[in-house]
């Protein structure tokens, strides 16, 4: 009982640092979105694209944030 | 247009604005003559406020008047602010909620207080001391600037341009220091959740109207550079953000700000929220590509000296795009949108000022400590206004990033002085110090030691953000030197000394 919940606090970790390191990659690969189509609503994609992955960003971290608490909550 | 209906609507909401920051001194009342009630609101804000306080250290005149400002006159290189909004929050989740913990457990206020007792160091915690004090200082001139820019935009016409941006200096200068001196961070968190709730109205409308006004399209068809990112910058464009999202969380104002939390859960849930401010910030870094589509205030803004027209572009595009009174509502935001987190800023200095320098040399009384806190951050305001004068206006955003060369410094000695093994307070110190050093030089290098406009330099890898470097000599300085001294210690153990695990 004790080790499987060790594992599954270990997993939430992981997967909550997974979560939080996904939005450096994707911003980190200039080359896959600099460049100017598809447009969208006459915005080029480099900025759509990017301004996309901020809203995406807060919602992987609301998840990392919730998957870490839960991890807290048992431990206290 | 500004007119007198926009002066009545900026006025009242001034009138507001005030008193919400004298409330703030009731609301849940303290002791406001302690430093714990006047600078970490009693720590108990919930995810709501911390939401709103936090957002506030970021959403500055940075947002409004620097990033839009450098993207018209520079090109897109400065779009760098979105995706450094997006990563500094990864950082925030992982390190913040660990040093909130150790702050609340031991006392801490300050990451000097905590670096203090993690190496043992009074001389490490009071040179971090220092750093984070100077920091603070260019970033504190680019709110003066971005209150300067609005009652520029408001008093045009009143007088030349000379005089009416004297004035306007010390007017926003007066409000800072008055507004600071009696409200305190309870007032700061009220006044923030108003600012930002008049910012976001005035993000969208803007937008909006722009859309309506000026084909956004367009914007891009007259301004082809502004398509995509030069590849020769994509270099420069990543070392700009990883460093801005580095720094954000090493400044005074964000360890204060983060200290003001109930618990770690609010700490956490509210950091992950505040990419979404974000979506804001990219409106407004991109109204300095949308004003090419919109004739009249392109022509306003170029109705000013180079060296500041970059600050009017989005004063420029309200004045142009929306209704008088709107005007009046838009304006009152960025004004306070500068005025809210330069209060933070400077509150955030005096703390360190106080607890961490002064502190060491002769003991003080919880009230004297708060009567000199104030003095303190008086006395920084007025050091702040010379970086407002070291940098033309237009390239504000680099009073930001100086800022965050310079703290980007104190870096290894607060996030590996959160880890189990303790690197060599020496190294540390050594480290730091070159650090500041090479930053500084680099600096004046890449300006030609003449006035600041930017903060890149050429490497072999092409144009790079100086923090890069800077900050790559200090931690190379750091492990090296934390390496000898651990290969020394071991073949020679001093009697008593206590073991490297912490």
């Amino acid at each position: 009982m004790r080790a499987t919940h060790t594992q599954t606090m270990k997993l939430r970790m992981v997967v909550a640092g997974i979560l939080l390191v996904i939005p450096l990659v994707v911003f980190l690969d200039i080359p896959s979105y600099n460049r100017e189509t598809p447009e969208l609503a006459g915005l080029p994609f480099f900025y759509w694209w990017q301004i996309l992955w901020l809203a995406l960003s807060a919602g992987l971290f609301v998840v990392a944030a919730i998957l870490i608490d839960w991890n807290g909550q048992r431990e206290a | 247009m500004w007119d007198s209906v926009s002066w009545v609507v900026f006025l009242t909401l001034f009138a507001v604005f005030s008193a919400l920051g004298f409330l703030g001194v009731l609301w849940r009342r303290g002791d406001m003559r302690t430093l714990q009630e006047w600078a970490l609101a009693g720590r108990r804000l919930g995810t709501w406020l911390m939401f709103f306080l936090v957002g506030a250290d970021l959403y500055t005149a940075y947002t409004f008047i620097a990033v839009p400002s450098s993207m018209f006159a520079t090109g897109d290189i400065f779009f760098y602010a979105v995706p450094y909004v997006a990563i500094t929050f990864s950082i925030a989740l992982l390190a913040m909620p660990r040093i909130w913990r150790i702050s609340r457990e031991k006392g801490y206020i300050t990451a000097s207080d905590l670096i203090r007792d993690r190496f043992n160091s009074r001389s490490l915690a009071i040179l971090v001391a220092i750093v984070g004090i100077v920091a603070e200082l260019p970033y504190i001139a680019l709110q003066i600037v971005g209150m300067q820019a609005v009652l520029v935009a408001m008093l045009q016409g009143v007088s030349d341009y000379t005089t009416v941006s004297e004035v306007a200096l010390i007017v926003a200068f007066l409000i800072l220091a008055a507004f600071t001196w009696t409200s305190g961070l309870r007032g700061a968190t009220l006044t923030a959740v108003l600012k930002d709730a008049l910012i976001f109205v005035t993000v969208i409308a803007v937008i909006v109207a722009v859309a309506t006004a000026g084909d956004v399209g367009r914007a891009f068809t007259l301004e082809p550079k502004y398509v995509t990112l030069p590849p020769t910058l994509e270099n420069a464009y990543w070392s700009l953000f990883v460093m801005s999202a580095l720094a954000l969380y090493l400044y005074p104002h964000a360890i204060n700000g983060i200290q003001g939390a109930t618990d770690v859960k609010t700490l956490r849930r509210s950091t992950a929220l505040l990419p979404l401010y974000g979506v804001g910030l990219a409106g407004l870094a991109l109204f300095g590509v949308f004003i090419y589509a919109v004739p009249n205030a392109l022509k306003y803004v170029h109705s000013f000296p180079a060296t500041s027209q970059g600050t009017q572009v989005v004063p420029g595009l309200i004045l142009f795009t929306l209704p008088d009174w709107f005007a009046g509502i838009a304006f009152l935001g960025i004004f306070i949108g500068g005025l809210v987190p330069a209060t933070i800023m400077a509150m955030s200095q005096a703390n360190l000022l106080t607890r961490n320098i002064i502190k060491e040399a002769r003991p003080l009384t919880p009230h004297g400590e708060t009567q000199l806190a104030k003095w303190a951050s008086v006395v920084f305001k007025f050091l702040a206004l010379g970086f407002v004068f070291a940098v033309p206006s237009t390239y504000a955003i680099q009073l930001q990033l100086f800022g965050g060369i310079l703290i980007l410094q104190i870096l290894p000695s607060l996030f590996f002085g959160l880890f189990r093994y303790r690197l060599d307070k020496y190294s540390l110190m050594v480290g730091l110090l070159a650090g500041v050093a090479s930053g500084l030089y680099l600096m004046e290098y890449a300006n030609k030691f003449s006035i600041w406009k930017t903060t890149l330099y050429t490497t072999p890898f092409g144009l790079l953000y100086i923090g890069v470097t800077a900050l790559s000599i200090n931690v190379a300085i750091v492990l090296v030197g934390s390496l000898v001294a651990w290969a020394v210690t071991r073949r020679t153990p001093a009697p008593g000394s206590e073991p490297v695990a912490g």
